[in-house]
């Protein structure tokens, strides 16, 4: 076990290190952060309109009128709906910022790169028609959402490659020295911009001409359907949550490092959820991992699910050190924060813990996969739940409603809680005999 | 005395901060201690000290010293133990000597 560590150290943490490190992954994850609160605000509203409570909808209708829910769910539209253009701005921004360019520029020549990239059609379905018909006139709402989020993401990166690239090879429009910085400043994004969008235009013309027509279907081909695939299955989770629980194990933050590269995949596959309990809240939706998965099903106190412990300590431990910890470590946990625990327990390179905090996350992933695959829980609708959400409240709020998600929830919770506890007693137990030791020791000297 | 704390989303050394404050009033010391997450953590650079690293963000550790370098405002990484037992006054400690 302490060769096992000593590899983690040696090889793990060093790449976990360079990869938490890589600017464009930073600027992706710290870009999405930025939509985050909008989602977050939008879940609101999504949560009132489809409460669980027999009558409400007779109620909002009777009292609003019948076009109560269309109306109340216009902010969902603002927030959810243009998630890709606030990521778009948001990456470009984030990552001028690494190379110390201006990045309120880097993140306006972004949006219109992105909205370059994408055709101003929309579907149309006239009345009494069966078909289908684009029209212009419009910029699409399915590509400036989750849906575009790739496409927003990529051209973002590039964008701004290009854009730091020429401004720090100082190819800029120089004005004479008497113009003041605040005019000469404005010309420096000029070329840059320019080159920019002169790409992006290009490369559209040029796709315009292959069967994929445009930016968004050839990534949605290339890089969407196989990366949700492949984020989406179970196979998928368990390695997420094994390699959050291993970076951990050493005393990184596994999820933040993870969630980096994980993130805009398991954004976009919540999102497709979201949109089909939009529809129809009592639909059969399509994805389990999301993000949401994650944060409130398995982490449960924190990565590693870690609340269980927490109790433990508080309710079962004689030894004085982990019963002060219990103590200070609940508060934190029911919030799913769980740092007390894994430095202060610690869980960090301590060969006996790290077994059930690596192990309780993947039965939890498993058991949770299954029981909301087989539909005997309700899936994770979409709304956006703060990871720092109370369980049992966070399951409940997530499903949209639904009961069966805190179900799941304290069901996991007393699953970790069963597979910590021996662990938890052994480890009681060691320090029990070192405050003993100590008091021995302490008794000794003063009887010498 | 300004010294800035810094983890992935500033949530577990917002628990730090509040038993250094207590520390340092116990001890006498005007100190402004506070936390933010990692990526707003540049924004807030100027006006500290000291900037402390919380154990799980410790990849970070190269990236801030440079910055702080720059500015002249030491950085480290907090204990581990301390961190965990959210030890105020240890924490507060360290940071005073980094200071000095």
């Amino acid at each position: 076990m302490n060769a096992f560590i000593s590899v983690l150290e040696k090889y793990v943490m060093p790449v976990a290190g360079r990869i938490a490190e890589q600017k464009h992954l930073q600027a992706i994850r710290d870009g999405i952060i930025l939509a985050m609160p909008l989602l977050i605000i939008g879940s609101l509203f999504l949560i009132l309109g489809y409460l669980p409570i027999p009558g409400y909808n007779e109620f909002m209708a009777g009292t609003f009128g019948e076009k109560w829910l269309e109306k109340l769910l216009y902010p969902v539209g603002a927030t959810f709906d243009i998630m890709a253009l606030v990521v778009s701005f948001g990456v470009a921004y984030r990552l001028a910022e690494k190379y110390k360019v201006d990045a309120l520029s880097a993140g306006a020549i972004s949006l219109a790169a992105f909205l370059l990239a994408t055709p101003y059609k929309v579907p149309f379905v006239p009345e009494g028609s069966k078909e289908t018909l684009m029209v212009g006139g419009g910029i699409p709402v399915q590509w400036v959402g989750s849906k575009g989020l790739f496409v927003a993401m990529l051209l973002a990166l590039i964008s701004t490659e290009i854009y730091r690239k020429i401004i720090q090879k100082n190819i800029v429009i120089k004005l004479p020295d008497g113009v003041p910085p605040a005019v000469s400043r404005s010309f420096v994004a000029l070329i840059p911009g320019f080159a920019v969008i002169c790409l992006i235009w290009v490369s559209r013309l040029l796709l315009e001409l292959t069967p994929f027509e445009s930016f968004h279907n050839i990534v949605t081909v290339l890089l969407n359907k196989p990366l949700s695939t492949l984020g989406g299955s179970l196979f998928g989770a368990i390695i997420a949550v094994l390699l959050v629980q291993l970076l951990w194990s050493v005393g990184l933050h596994g999820a933040a490092i993870v969630g980096g590269i994980m993130g805009p995949i398991w954004l976009s596959l919540m999102d497709e959820n979201r949109m089909v309990f939009q529809a129809n809240p009592n639909a059969d939706l399509p994805n389990v991992i999301t993000q949401q998965f994650f944060d409130l099903w398995i982490y449960i106190g924190g990565s590693g699910a870690t609340l269980a412990l927490a109790v433990a300590m508080l309710l079962r431990s004689r030894s004085q050190q982990l019963k002060s910890l219990g103590r200070l470590s609940i508060a934190p946990g029911i919030f799913n924060i769980n740092e007390p625990i894994t430095f202060g327990m610690p869980i960090v390179m301590n060969p006996l813990l790290i077994i059930p905090f690596i192990l309780v996350p993947i039965v939890l992933t498993i058991i949770s996969y299954v029981a909301m695959a087989t539909g005997l829980v309700a899936k994770p609708s979409g709304v956006a739940v703060p990871w720092t959400t109370p369980m049992i409240i966070s399951g409940y709020l997530a499903t949209g409603g639904k009961i069966s998600g805190s179900i799941l929830q304290l069901i996991n919770f007393l699953i970790a809680l069963a597979i910590y506890y021996p662990f938890f007693a052994m480890w009681d137990k060691q320090k029990v005999a070192e405050e003993g030791d100590i008091t021995d020791a302490k008794m000794d000297s003063t009887m010498t | 005395m300004n010294i800035l704390l810094v983890c992935a989303a500033g949530m577990s050394t917002s628990l730090l901060v509040t038993k250094m404050q207590q520390a340092a009033k116990e001890k006498g010391i005007e100190a402004n201690i506070w936390a933010v997450s990692a990526d707003e953590a540049k924004a807030h650079l100027d006006r500290a000290d000291v900037l402390l690293l919380g154990p799980q963000v410790r990849y970070k550790l190269s990236q801030f010293k440079k910055e702080g370098e720059a500015r002249g405002i030491p950085v480290d990484v907090i204990n581990p133990t301390d961190y965990g037992r959210v030890n105020g006054a240890s924490v507060l400690e360290f940071a005073l000597r980094l200071k000095q």
